[in-house]
């Protein structure tokens, strides 16, 4: 093994530590400047105070936002793991013609760029409104990459579930259906918390469809605030910045909390 | 036969909602975009008019060079980081790589403007750069190709760094100890044993971390600055504020092009790591 205690391995530290900076240190910027006394987005902050938390939280366009956003992702995520889960027991459990490629099919979208699915769907709506324009519209469009997010879970986790116990709960006498509500699905729990985290987490924070798809009236919160970004340096900007990120550290606990109980 | 008739009833019933999202809302609307971009009469005119145009071509080669230079700089920053973590034998590695990936739980808008705080002309990375004399006193990185560059490998390095992680995790240490105890030094024995098994990971995800370079909006359209010259950005223009969809569609084509050609040979690449760690 190389040893980490080498000069070398110090090197390779150094490294590691500077790159953790890069990493993490704009996130702690962000949230260190929306504590700022100043009118204007000072780091490092002068003076100290919650006047931009005030204002942002006293803002209409950034409060119906983040309505508008959680309305949106709790749909996406219950949506895509309803839909998701069904499909990775059928990819899972049964055996038929095709089933390799619709499963490549189902995947896809995570690796093709979300600009190239918004360019696609806005032209599809304009010449068939399947549905109505703004929310309904990115709720169904989210479920492109909600439901890949579900299945990119739920498929390895139903493949460790051995099926041989449902079979033994239908010997004992308990019907097909019973025997997966009463085998399977307590096995998927952890599974099923951890896709939904990521097909809600996905749906608030993507911005690309929110563009294009939403409506003016209700637009997403990062909607407004790609808006607002490219308007002006607004302190209230990183206070609205710095609530987004200790939700996302709240989730990512909360996940990982559940995942290791 | 009976039973299995209704086995096969159940797994469509299963398929069934999402087939229909993805027949209607993924497979219809991207043959609409090809055909959208290839109008009766002159079906390549709009593909033309895009290679045909030195300004087009400029963006699409600022693209490219954008994905190149952001691969270049998560694989250089993110391989040591990754490979301290596969190694690492505290119990805080699990901590530290939780927190790696915790960026990609934060909206990439609000890491754009995390980094538009640092450019600005009052930034602390741009007063860094002027302090050192080497650019003009109101310089600022926002706007500049190198900001992006900065910017967006931020924003794809956890990718990167799981990727990877995951990789290095896979190969035996005992390999890097038997290659330094023949007498290679530890720079060699990473270079002989670690990263030519890797290989095969740290391709799939260059080419992971490419594709979604070439692609990016967010960023490049914040940090980049308002004309940003970049593919996703003509496109969001092309279409929200010109109207020009054949034109939009054409350009949307070629980047899917670009990226269906990139995730083929990420899939093949991948298989083949798999094939080799057996």
């Amino acid at each position: 093994m190389i040893s980490l205690r080498s000069p070398f391995g110090w090197v390779l530290r150094l490294m590691a530590v500077l790159t953790f900076i890069y990493l993490l240190g704009p996130l702690f910027v962000i949230v260190a400047a929306s504590f700022s006394d100043t009118g204007y987005l000072a780091f490092p902050p002068q003076g100290l105070s919650l006047r931009w938390y005030r204002q942002a939280l006293g803002d209409v366009r950034y409060l119906n936002g983040f309505f508008v956003s959680l309305r949106l992702a709790g749909t996406v995520a219950v949506l895509s793991l309803l839909i998701g889960t069904a499909a990775a027991v059928a990819l899972t459990r049964f055996r038929f013609p095709g089933r390799a490629l619709l499963e490549a099919i189902f995947l896809s979208p995570l690796v093709l760029p979300g600009l190239v699915l918004a360019v696609a769907l806005t032209l599809f709506y304009a010449a068939h409104p399947v549905a109505p324009p703004g929310l309904p519209r990115l709720v169904i469009s989210h479920l492109l990459v909600g439901v890949p997010l579900v299945l990119r879970v739920m498929l390895p986790v139903l493949k460790r579930v051995d099926p041989a116990l449902e079979e033994a709960a239908q010997n004992l006498g308990a019907s097909p259906l019973h025997a997966f509500f009463l085998v399977t699905l307590p096995a998927l729990k952890p599974g099923l918390f951890a896709a939904a985290a990521l097909a809600f987490i996905f749906s608030f924070d993507e911005v690309e469809m929110a563009l294009f798809l939403g409506s003016a009236r209700d637009a997403p919160l990062t909607v407004v605030l790609y808006g607002a970004a490219q308007m002006q340096m607004d302190p209230t900007v990183a206070a609205v910045s710095a609530m987004l990120i200790l939700l996302a550290l709240i989730l990512m606990v909360a996940q990982q909390a559940y995942a290791n109980r | 036969m009976h039973a299995s008739a209704r086995r096969g009833l159940v797994a469509a019933g299963l398929l069934a909602p999402a087939a229909l999202v993805f027949a209607l809302l993924f497979i219809w609307p991207q043959l609409g975009l090809f055909l959208q971009s290839m109008p009766p009469g002159a079906p390549l005119a709009q593909y033309e008019r895009f290679l045909g145009d030195s300004y087009y071509l400029g963006v699409l080669g600022n693209s490219l060079l954008l994905g190149l230079c952001v691969t270049l700089v998560t694989l250089v920053l993110g391989f040591p980081l990754a490979f301290l973590l596969a190694r690492a034998e505290t119990r805080w590695a699990g901590l530290l790589l939780l927190l790696t990936s915790f960026p990609l739980w934060v909206s990439a808008v609000v890491r754009s403007f995390a980094w538009m705080v640092l450019f600005f002309r009052n930034g602390v990375a741009s007063r860094l750069l002027q302090s050192t004399g080497l650019v003009e006193s109101n310089f600022q990185l926002i706007g500049t190709f190198a900001g992006v560059v900065i910017a967006l490998a931020q924003v794809l390095l956890p990718i990167m760094i799981v990727t990877l992680y995951a990789v290095i995790r896979g190969i035996d240490r005992d390999l890097e100890h038997a290659a330094m105890s023949l007498g290679a030094s530890p720079v060699v024995a990473l270079w002989l044993v670690t990263i030519r098994l890797a290989r095969g990971g740290i391709l799939a995800g260059s080419l992971l971390v490419f594709s979604l370079s070439v692609s990016a909006f967010a960023t490049p359209s914040l940090v980049g600055g308002a004309r940003a010259h970049f593919m996703a950005v003509t496109i969001y223009e092309q279409t929200l504020e010109l109207l020009d969809w054949p034109f939009s569609a054409a350009i949307a084509a070629i980047l899917l092009a670009i990226s269906i050609s990139v995730a083929l040979t990420y899939g093949r690449l991948l298989g083949d790591a798999k094939e080799q760690a057996r």
